[in-house]
């Protein structure tokens, strides 16, 4: 019977994936390190850097042979799933690289959405995660120890854009806030909103809409109509292209527009050409800032080299995420942890994790108990002329802010 | 019959040793069948597209998640008030959107969904509270492993299974069939079709509401974006086409395939695997418009 | 009151857009009772045609537009002709389940082929607007409005006033009558679809100009047009104008004077209602099954 057939059918199929699911055993010679990443979907061009920075970082440790553990040399092999934007893909993915394909280490991929459901995964089964990619701060404030950020909270992730009204004359006094409804968005408008009281500027207006809002026109007349001198944007790239976009179409041009994120990417520029030109953005990393390591050498070096790589400079996140996979590199050299990577090893790692206290290009990272790094002098960062340059502070600025923003009419 | 084997073997394999991962996809397996079986109870039956139910899903969700993580509630209670919740809710919606007929069902129901995320979403900052935590979510203690989102899926699959078998046979079927073929004459012959609508809506949002609950602890961190996502809904459509509409066994042949085809594809070629279900869905519909079991059903 | 009015020419001209991309989906159902969920996906590839053209070529968005007609005429003709036409007979929701799964190869094709990435087309002119008496008039906006004038009115005149509008008409009205008098269904059907991809494939075209592309946005102009089709009523050409006005004023005066999170839910939430109460849409003069 038709039925009959059909079942014996799945049972097949059942015991063909039994059989394919049974773990293939590989030379153990190296460190299998995975992670879930948005690589297509809303933060699909996000994602993608945080691959390259992550692949970045392999080549360069591969090209010495691999992290050095009590005298030999491992290769580093990295695996990365598309989580398409999907915080349940993002852990589900996390658990299969953790349960099926049994890798040694786990990273974190891009965005406070997918990190946060891939670290809850991560702690379950005790994996150290370390992202450069995610900051809002509800993320620390699970109790987790398996979890680290290189990145400081995105309250204050985004200080920069704001303290930098220290530098503008004329001073500045009004601002308004809008950003995007989800995790990171949100919490950036909130830092936005703390350093803005902070430095004395008077918020006229604040408010979150659905990141699944079609035409921002709305919002943007309004927030004209108080006239703000700043705007200040909770976004990602998506959010922070339409709201150029809106702004040009309703003629608004507030003195200064500084977004949370997203013109670092190079998709930013590139799509809107001269329209985004003066616009300001967070960052957390400058190329001429002090630091340095014995992998990437200095900001600067890591800031050519990777040109070389990619054609393009690097962004914060990009620096973050790569610093990350060196912090992970560095504690497993002290340890002297080889693969495979036991359950217990991966316990010490993660408490030697916590007593680190590293100087990389990237700045110190020193991991508090609830996992995020001490903050960054936040920097910001401006286009100018098609090329992102920082501003703020003064000690990491290569060039003076372009400030008031030339209006729209006067381009 | 060649269930009881099959049955027994499902219940031995997460004690036998084998890898997490099995029994996680699995569990996946059987929660889908679940899922696509109760969308079948309403629209498989009654032929009444629902582009809604996964409203259903999401209330449940958020009942279970509010409970466990505000109330502190035990899981059990969670999941049974996620479903009496979202049964209860079914009512007052199902009553009116259940009269209109084809196209506008479906975009009605699909309106309720979007408008209950979009409600969820909104909520807190409306009112000035917090409840909802809107699009930041609420997180869940971590919860056992694996295996007991195993038994608890293969419990809730069988139920759903055996439901559907039973509505098919009783009096209540045949008037949901009657719906499907013909509900003017059946409406004339005097058989009460908006009721026994209604009541395949409530049973079906029941359900789902539960399954809703069950996943939530298991994924620990729920957002509306995440919970009311229309493609859930998509899914448990083309599940339940696949395997054939309103037969027993066709939403398990539809997730079964579906979810192994995706769980091969979806890692190395995640584009290929959603053109691939288009690909499917086009054949289905123009060659085999019974479906899977529908079809062989036939012969 | 400035603000007001702003606001309120902005939700026109959002109207004037959602109603350039809705009327193809209402000609479309109103002949042949076909609810498109791959709709939006013709929206998108208009958008990117002209995206393509523009970034590679150099073509000014303006000029690709009758091209964009023609080619999305062809694919809309072929696709009813080839493939749904097949289930023209059966159940409606059989169309929905197969638009459903040509919506997904085309969208995830296109994505597989064109990525994720957000694209926009910067022109020289992008953003411009004029100003009158206060109130900001973005062109390219102003350019859709007009375009849905055009499509409205012109779908009108040949539906009424055209041997093919009337052989149209009469298959929408009694298939088999129109039949006996001659009428070739086979051609009329596929020539309405085509029609209706192409004036959807040029909205689209325009919307490269002023909205951000990528090619999942399909969907989310599938659920709009139905939304602005419902309220004008199905089938009913001069009510798309009226349910893309209604719902681009509603929209933007309650994301202007309320929060844009609650412009989403009243949406939804008044589509539900118009679905109860009055399926026929605001003028009454929709199609109820």
């Amino acid at each position: 019977m038709g039925l009959k057939r059909r079942v014996s059918f799945g049972a097949i199929l059942l015991c063909c994936l039994i059989v394919s699911t049974h773990g293939i055993a590989s030379g153990q010679q190296k460190f299998r390190i995975g992670y879930a990443d948005p690589l297509t979907g809303t933060f699909g061009r996000d994602g993608n850097l945080v691959k390259d920075a992550y692949n970045f970082w392999a080549e360069l440790i591969n090209a010495k042979g691999g992290i050095e553990v009590k005298g030999k040399r491992y290769p580093v092999e990295l695996t990365v799933i598309d989580d398409k934007s999907n915080a349940a893909e993002n852990a589900k993915f996390t658990e299969k690289l953790i349960t099926e394909d049994k890798v040694d280490l786990i990273l974190g991929g891009f965005g406070s959405d997918s990190v946060f459901a891939g670290s809850a995964v991560a702690e379950k089964y005790r994996y150290p995660l370390i992202s450069g990619a995610a900051s809002s701060n509800k993320l620390f404030e699970r109790g987790f120890k398996y979890y680290f950020s290189t990145l400081g909270k995105a309250t204050e992730e985004v200080r920069g854009c704001v303290d930098i009204v220290q530098i503008l004359s004329p001073k500045p006094r009004t601002g308004a806030i809008i950003g995007s409804d989800i995790l990171f968005t949100s919490l950036a408008a909130e830092g936005f909103k703390k350093y803005a009281a902070q430095d004395g500027i008077e918020i006229v207006h604040f408010e979150l809409f659905p990141i699944t809002l079609q035409d921002y026109n709305s919002i943007l007349i309004k927030v004209k109509q108080k006239n703000p001198d700043l705007l200040f944007v909770g976004s990602h790239l998506m959010v922070a292209m339409k709201t150029v976009q809106g702004m040009k179409e309703i003629d608004f041009s507030p003195k200064m527009v500084a977004f949370s994120y997203g013109p670092t990417v190079p998709d930013f520029i590139k799509n809107l050409g001269k329209d985004s030109e003066y616009v300001v953005a967070a960052s957390e990393w400058a190329p001429n800032l002090p630091y340095q390591d014995p992998l990437f050498g200095t900001a600067r070096q890591f800031n050519e080299n990777y040109f070389k790589k990619y054609g393009r400079t690097p962004d914060y996140v990009e620096a973050a995420s790569a610093a990350g996979a060196y912090a992970m590199q560095v504690a497993l050299e002290k340890l002297g942890i080889a693969p495979p990577v036991k359950e217990e090893d991966r316990v010490r790692l993660m408490e030697e994790l916590h007593r680190q206290n590293l100087m990389t290009f990237y700045g110190v990272v020193q991991f508090g108990a609830d996992g995020a790094n001490e903050a960054h002098p936040p920097v910001a960062v401006q286009v100018q002329k098609g090329k992102l340059v920082n501003v703020f502070p003064k000690k990491a600025a290569e060039a003076a802010p372009w400030y008031p923003m030339k209006p729209w009419k006067e381009r | 019959m060649t269930l009881l084997p099959i049955t027994i073997c499902l219940l031995i394999v997460p004690l036998a040793g084998f890898s997490g991962y099995l029994v996680r996809l699995l569990a996946m397996i059987f929660l889908w069948v679940g899922k696509a079986g109760c969308w079948n109870i309403l629209s498989g039956m009654t032929g009444y597209i629902d582009f809604g139910a996964v409203g259903y899903y999401g209330i449940g969700s958020y009942a279970t998640a509010l409970l466990m993580s505000k109330a502190h509630a035990p899981f059990l209670v969670s999941v049974l008030v996620s479903g009496l919740v979202s049964a209860l809710i079914a009512l007052p919606i199902g009553l009116p959107t259940l009269r209109l007929r084809g196209a506008y069902f479906g975009i009605a129901t699909l309106a309720f969904a979007e408008a209950m995320k979009q409600i969820i979403l909104e909520f807190d900052k409306t009112a000035g509270v917090r409840f909802f935590e809107g699009p930041h979510g609420i997180t869940l203690p971590i919860g056992p492993g694996n295996e007991f989102f195993y038994y608890f899926g293969f419990g809730v699959m069988v139920v759903v299974i055996a439901m559907t078998y039973w509505i098919r046979r009783s009096k209540f079927g045949y008037a949901l069939r009657a719906v499907r073929e013909a509900e003017q004459a059946a409406e004339l012959a005097g058989v009460d079709t908006l009721s026994a609508k209604v009541k395949a809506y409530m049973i079906s949002a029941f359900f789902l509401g539960l399954i809703g609950g069950i996943e939530t602890y298991w994924l620990t961190y729920i957002t509306p974006h995440m919970v009311f996502d229309v493609l859930i809904t998509i899914q448990m459509v083309v599940m339940s086409l696949l395997g054939g509409m309103g037969t027993v066994f066709g939403p398990a042949v539809g997730a079964s395939f579906l979810t192994v085809l995706y769980e091969l594809f979806h890692r190395d070629f995640p584009y290929t695997y959603t053109i691939l279900v288009g690909f499917i869905i086009v054949v289905v519909v123009l060659l085999m418009p019974k479906g899977i079991v529908g079809t062989l059903r036939k012969r | 009151m400035l603000l007001f009015l702003q606001s309120l020419i902005n939700g026109i001209l959002l109207g004037g857009i959602y109603a350039s991309y809705s009327a193809g989906f209402s000609l479309i159902f109103g002949v042949m009772g076909v609810i498109n969920i791959f709709h939006g996906e013709m929206v998108m590839l208009g958008a990117f045609l002209t995206y393509w053209l523009f970034t590679l070529f150099h073509i000014d968005p303006f000029l690709t537009l009758p091209l964009s007609f023609f080619l999305l005429f062809v694919f809309g003709y072929l696709v009813q002709r080839f493939v749904i036409h097949r289930v023209v007979e059966a159940p409606p929701m059989i169309s929905y389940i197969l638009t459903f799964g040509i919506h997904l190869i085309i969208a995830y094709s296109a994505l597989w082929v064109w990525t994720a990435d957000f694209r926009a087309v910067t022109t020289s002119y992008s953003g411009l607007n004029a100003t009158i008496g206060g109130v900001i008039i973005p062109y390219a906006r102003l350019a859709t409005f007009g375009l849905a004038l055009i499509v409205v009115a012109g779908l009108y005149f040949l539906l009424k006033k055209t041997e093919t509008g009337r052989a149209i008409q009469a298959a929408a009205q009694d298939k088999e009558m129109a039949r006996l008098m001659g009428v070739n269904i086979t051609r009329t059907y596929a020539l309405t679809f085509g029609i209706g991809a192409a004036v959807t494939g040029v909205a689209g075209s325009l919307i490269s100009t002023y909205f951000i592309i990528f090619p999942q946005m399909g969907l989310s102009y599938t659920i709009m047009a139905f939304c602005v089709v419902v309220l004008g009523g199905m089938g009913y050409i001069p009510g798309t104008l009226w349910g893309g006005l209604i719902l681009g004023v509603v929209q933007s005066l309650i994301a202007t004077y309320l929060n844009a999170g609650l412009s989403g839910a009243l949406t939804f939430i008044l589509l539900f209602i118009v679905l109860i109460v009055r399926p026929a849409g605001i003028a009454g003069k929709g199609i109820v099954d």
